[in-house]
């Protein structure tokens, strides 16, 4: 039945979790853009981060919103990277603050976010999960059921 | 900043993140009425994002608040059109859940924005 085919990393709610991905990768990518470009020489170390957990965000919407086999690869590394990055960023913020004079969006876990960066990428690991098979078959990905 | 604006755009975003979730609810689509609410939001954002760029040397604090203030004013006219697409393309009742945080995304963003705005008091 087409119940049993794969589903894609876009499709139900994978298309939500692409649309606060998006969000959050356009955040990140014009306030990190403005610090590098203005006042890097204040905290070269947070705005570095700032910069690689935007671009972490832009390819891990664009591998959730591809929802091919290869891009649901790239969308697993990307998004245990950016868990590694925001519980290492957000442990060190409060260890060592004075390499964090500026929030980053990892620093403190995120709480300048609303603790966003730290419950998505748990929930992008949860949804590659349930989508696990259309990484693996040779079976065509399919579009969620309508019901979702 | 410009106060009717502010309250245009959060008010505009309750009522979409609202009219979303109800349209989750009933199992509906986006439709015109939906597009209307994000057209409405969407001008309000354009209108911020121009008194922002305008005002941003008026910004107290350093340059990291400037920074954060002209980004987030500048991102956040391009959230509307991106979830309005999603939701379109989308359909299941998810893309509702789309709508929903798009609006709650603007919600917060402006917020910070007020927040940055008013620490020149």
């Amino acid at each position: 039945m087409a119940e049993r085919a794969p589903v894609s990393t876009r499709s139900g709610p994978g298309v939500v979790l692409v649309s606060v991905y998006a969000v959050l990768a356009l955040a990140a990518t014009g306030r990190s853009v403005l610090q590098i470009l203005e006042y890097f020489s204040r905290a070269p170390v947070a705005y570095l981060l700032s910069a690689l957990a935007a671009v972490i965000y832009i390819v891990a919407t664009f591998a959730l919103a591809r929802g091919s086999r290869t891009s649901w690869r790239v969308a697993r590394a990307a998004i245990l990277i950016e868990l590694v990055g925001v519980l290492v960023v957000g442990l060190l913020s409060y260890l060592v603050p004075s390499a964090f004079p500026d929030k980053t969006v990892w620093s403190h876990f995120g709480s300048g976010y609303g603790y966003v960066p730290l419950v998505l990428p748990v929930l992008g690991l949860w949804w590659l999960r349930r989508t696990r098979a259309s990484a693996r078959g040779d079976v065509p990905v399919r579009p969620a059921s309508p019901a979702g | 900043m410009l106060y009717p604006v502010t309250v245009t755009v959060f008010a505009a975003a309750a009522v979409l993140a609202l009219l979303a979730g109800f349209y989750a609810w009933r199992d509906r689509l986006i439709d015109d009425r939906l597009l209307l609410v994000a057209a409405i939001l969407e001008l309000a954002l354009v209108v911020q994002a121009v008194a922002a760029l305008v005002n941003v040397r008026d910004v107290a604090g350093d340059g990291a608040e400037k920074a954060t203030f002209a980004a987030y004013a500048l991102t956040l006219p391009l959230i509307p059109p991106a979830v309005a697409f999603l939701a379109i393309k989308e359909k299941t009742r998810w893309s509702m859940g789309v709508i929903v945080a798009g609006a709650l995304a603007i919600a917060i963003m402006t917020g910070r924005l007020q927040q940055i705005w008013n620490l020149g008091g």
